[in-house]
């Protein structure tokens, strides 16, 4: 693990001949980064402790009688050191390791789920390149498709024994499931009897795999990753925002990996987020406006005739409730913003506001990694005065969105606007009488979908499901599921992220703010000029006019995030 | 050859028990030790010359100048009784026949190093010597030499008897200090070295068991008397486990210096049946192999070995007669090492096999001759590119017996006469891209 001291003493060495300057002790392969050197390893990782054993990463320091790993040797002042691009010594040591590696690992290529994204076929034809000269009549056979726990199963035979999923396992997750078993080249990765690979981020030793010996039970073999397109985004799942690459084939999400990040998620991701993306989509989606009649069933309408209700109905801001969904992005909270203002007439920070908070009990394993909530963008909500940015900003948004609840729930309510999915939370869906429903004035729901379809029951019973709203609403406008949009999302450590959609937004279907904006239009108030017409536009707009977003671009903010300026 | 410094009292069978040790002056020498400081010891020891016995050779006090005292942490000593070179079976003769030898020179060390624990690793194969150094060491602790307060002296020092599972790795220092806290025997990345960082992340020095036995004489009779002995470089005596087609096989001390021919010859009367001598392995099986032309005028220490192309080692002398296959005898001892392979590196862990392999092919005939030089280039990546020397010592007998005798190599591979496909060998040789 890479340890920054308070003042770290900063030693001059070359690489190759290029001159860096790095903190003292920091590891060769680190400092070669800076050199803008490739090191190639299987075993090192940035935040896995160092183990040394796969010896890829071997270079020349000069003085030094034999090559050394560059994983477990420390810069110091004048260090020269060579790597495979000026020594042939270490060139020749890379393509021996790799040869060895190889006499006893399976073809399965053909077959094999890492192909395309494996670093042992990535270092063999950089690193290697030669024809193998293991001539033997047979070579070690080891265990192929072994379950380890429910998520994650064993190919014995790829396994290079890098032992990242060991360490990982115990110095990240402190489970210790797995372990190595006998010795030699019989050496296997096993659990040991009776025990399973069952801790909740046990899918993150998939990605810590650079081979394809762990596969992850639900996705193996269901696709080649070349027919995937891949989008770097962040998971909606809870307020940490881990940072994934999210795969998709023919609109259907077929496989998600964590991407490094050392300031949110280092490696890691949790298997409910990974696995869980079923979850994020209504499995019937709403195209068109529809009113729900007094027998139930909806018919076409139109915004403007959903404007006209709207006004038509006489309500002071204490008698009007608006729900926010923990999915909404800044830009959409930014519009929502004014649209309550300008439209509406409730003033920032007004109580009649409050965005969908539920807290949830994590097991000590999970507390490593996932927030305590359903919410990625819950901390956006202080930016519009809709709750504190103190230390308890989890406790006074969950007693906000609590009151408003509370006041619905009572009856006080004449006029509801929900905006956006499960912005009443889908376990709340009780708590809201009939009587209550009918008779609120006016009901508007801005929602991806209807919760009746039966087969998406992840959905349907997972913490981002509309069957709240839905259940209370008079007027549904269809959305974009959170899968579909593209803005930024404030995680728990107030650190901006972007969401990228995987999937291709439906035909017709727009997200929050751009729905908001055109039901002000037709209301008669011009809420953003004509010229913001995408995402990107209207982050632009609110960079140059609104000091809370100042120096926001989506080219600062990236692939992995900034932290807020204001924060 | 005179000079009994081990095994001075090997031959009594009451030897174990403390009473009588003690009548033969066990515990002497360690009294002398508790009125000298830690300093003084250390610089006896530095004095004698003393050179780790296990197989190294490092200089035992050179070693111990190494641990950083004063640093907030106990200093463990541990004695390396994995004993599991092949051909080596000397430090069972002592932990057998003088234990309490054993102990005095863990206590003396103890006291040099300023440890109040230390730990005896045993090979767990070792089931009587185990018993046997548990046993003398439960009479000392019961007799206050051992304890809170050894001697009376104020000072204490605890002896553990931890039996190992059966690996040969695990008399690498750092895989035996692993094995020791509970860990798989695998070995650890240097640095950092276990003076500093050993068990428990605490400064560890492991030292084997017959440099340990040395330490009584050479505080009882000092240093320089020690150094006295044996030759300039290499001073005092050595346990030799000789063994082979030899007419008496057995442990012998022998001051080092003497002719190895002679050692051979007198002392182990030579080769049984009226053979010859065909090869001798000095060391150990992780020394080179050497020609009986080779020795004629090597002496038993480091300096003379090595100059003839081989190392001291462990002392374990095997010889081999004219009857012996060379081949068959290299493929016995790499499959040792490939079956004693901790597998946490890539190139011990495949290399071992494939090189077994080939030389298995070579012996059943179905080799050709590129393969010699196939051997030697993967010998070559595997020695210098591994975690511990486990990897330099395997690649040891496949290299040197191929180097020694490579007529007896070169008779067991087939040479190519025909086109004809006489098995994947052949065709592989012809197409090789």
């Amino acid at each position: 693990m890479s340890e920054v001291n308070a003042q770290p003493e900063q030693v001059t060495l070359s690489i190759d001949g290029r001159e860096i300057s790095v903190p003292k002790g920091m590891n060769l392969i680190e400092a070669a980064k800076v050199a803008g050197i490739e090191i190639p390893h299987y075993c090192y990782h940035t935040h896995l402790s160092v183990a040394g054993n796969c010896r890829m990463c071997q270079v020349k320091v000069e003085g030094m009688p034999k090559l050394t790993i560059g994983c477990n040797t420390g810069a110091t002042e004048g260090m020269k050191v060579s790597t495979h691009l000026t020594s042939p010594e270490v060139a020749e040591a890379q393509r021996a390791t790799l040869e060895f590696i190889l006499i006893n690992h399976p073809l399965d290529c053909t077959v094999c789920d890492q192909a395309g994204h494996c670093k042992l076929q990535d270092y063999y034809y950089e690193y290697n390149r030669q024809p193998s000269r293991f001539a033997e009549e047979d070579k070690e056979h080891k265990v192929k498709a072994l379950p380890l726990g429910p998520n994650v199963i064993l190919d014995g035979e790829r396994c290079i024994l890098c032992t990242r999923c060991v360490r990982f396992c115990e110095e990240i997750t402190e489970t210790a499931e797995l372990g190595v078993f006998n010795r030699g080249d019989k050496s296997v990765i096993s659990v040991a009897e009776g025990e399973q690979l069952d801790n909740p981020l046990s899918g993150s030793v998939v990605d810590l795999c650079p081979v394809g010996a762990l596969t992850h039970r639900n996705w193996r073999f269901n696709t080649r990753i070349w027919y995937t397109k891949p989008v770097d985004s962040v998971c909606p799942g809870c307020s940490t925002g881990c940072n994934v690459k999210i795969s998709t084939r023919d609109e259907q999400v077929v496989h998600v990996k964590a991407r490094l990040n050392a300031e949110v998620n280092r490696e890691w991701l949790c298997d409910e987020g990974r696995y869980g993306f079923d979850r994020l989509v209504a499995g019937e989606q709403l195209s068109t406006p529809l009113v729900i009649k007094d027998s139930g069933e909806g018919a076409r309408t139109t915004l403007a005739d959903i404007a006209a209700a709207m006004q038509s109905v006489k309500a002071g801001a204490n008698e009007t409730a608006v729900f926010l969904s923990p999915l909404l992005t800044i830009e959409d909270l930014y519009v929502a913003e004014k649209f309550l203002l300008d439209v509406l007439k409730i003033e920032a920070g007004s109580s009649s506001v409050a965005m969908q908070y539920k807290s949830r009990q994590l097991d000590a394993v999970s507390q490593k990694l996932v927030s305590p909530d359903f919410a990625p963008n819950a901390r956006a909500a202080s930016l519009f005065g809709w709750a504190g940015s103190g230390e308890n900003w989890r406790e006074e948004m969950t007693s906000r969105y609590e009151a408003l609840l509370g006041s619905l729930v009572a009856g006080k309510v004449k006029r509801l606007i929900m905006i956006g999915d499960a912005a009443i939370a889908p376990i709340d869906a009780e708590r809201i009488s009939e009587q209550v429903v009918s008779q609120l004035e006016f009901s508007l729901a801005l929602v991806s979908g209807s919760s009746s379809d039966a087969n998406n029951e992840e959905f349907v019973n997972g913490p981002f499901s509309s069957r709240a709203v839905i259940r209370t609403a008079q007027y549904l406008v269809p959305v974009l599921g959170v899968l579909e949009k593209q803005g930024l999302y404030l995680n728990r450590d107030q650190r901006l992220q972007r969401l990228i959609a995987p999937l291709a937004p439906r035909a017709g279907v727009r997200s929050e703010w751009q729905v908001l904006a055109e039901l002000a239009r037709v209301s008669g108030v011009t809420l953003l000029s004509d010229n913001v017409v995408s995402a990107r536009d209207l982050l632009l707009h609110m960079g140059r006019s609104d000091s809370r977003f100042a120096e926001v671009t989506p080219t600062r903010v990236g692939s992995f995030g900034i932290r807020l300026a204001s924060a | 050859m005179a000079k009994k410094i081990l095994t001075r009292n090997v031959e009594f069978t009451d030897q174990c028990r403390i009473a009588a040790a003690e009548k033969r002056g066990a515990y002497t020498a360690v009294r002398k030790a508790l009125t000298m400081t830690s300093e003084a010891l250390i610089a006896e020891v530095k004095a004698s010359g003393l050179r780790g016995r296990g197989g190294a050779g490092f200089p035992t006090g050179m070693k111990w100048g190494f641990v950083p005292r004063n640093i907030g942490k106990p200093v463990f000593l541990l004695n390396n009784a994995d004993e599991s070179e092949p051909g080596t079976f000397k430090d069972r003769v002592l932990l057998e026949r003088d234990p309490h030898l054993v102990i005095e020179g863990m206590i003396i060390a103890g006291l040099a190093l300023g440890a109040k624990w230390s730990a005896v690793y045993i090979r767990g194969e070792y089931a009587y010597p185990a018993f046997q150094i548990q046993a003398a060491v439960k009479e000392a602790y019961a007799k206050g030499y051992l304890g809170k307060n050894i001697f009376g002296s104020g000072i204490e020092f605890n002896i553990v008897v931890h039996r190992g599972a059966g690996a040969y790795i695990c008399g690498e220092e750092t895989a035996l200090i692993e094995s020791l806290e509970g860990n798989k025997g695998q070995p650890r990345l240097k640095p950092p070295f276990p003076a500093v960082v050993g068990v428990y992340g605490s400064p560890t020095v492991v030292n084997n068991t017959e440099t340990l036995a040395a330490l009584p004489w050479i505080i009882e009779n000092g240093g320089s008397a020690y150094a006295a002995i044996g030759t300039e470089k290499s001073p005092g005596t050595k346990l030799f486990s000789a063994s082979g087609h030899l007419v008496r096989p057995g442990v012998y001390e022998i001051e080092l210096g003497y002719s190895m021919l002679e050692f051979i010859e007198k002392d182990c009367g030579g080769i049984r049946d009226g053979r010859k001598l065909k090869a001798v392995i000095p060391g150990g099986s992780s020394v080179p192999i050497l020609r009986a032309e080779d020795i004629a005028n090597v002496t038993l220490d480091y300096e003379s070995i090595r100059d003839a192309g081989s190392m001291l080692g462990s002392g374990a002398l095997i010889a081999m007669d004219e009857t012996t296959d060379m081949v068959d005898a290299c493929m016995n001892l790499q499959h040792f090492y490939t079956h004693e392979s901790c597998g946490q590196c890539t190139p011990c862990r495949e290399g071992s096999h494939w090189v077994e392999k080939i030389i298995h092919r070579i012996a059943d005939g179905h080799a050709v001759p590129s393969d010699l030089d196939l051997i030697r280039d993967v010998c070559r990546q595997i020695a210098g590119h591994t975690i511990c020397p486990f990897g330099d010592a395997m690649v040891t007998p496949a290299l040197s017996f191929i180097k020694k005798f490579p007529e007896e190599f070169e008779a067991r591979i087939r040479t190519i006469i025909s086109t004809s496909n006489k098995g994947g060998a052949d065709v592989r040789s012809e197409c090789s891209a």
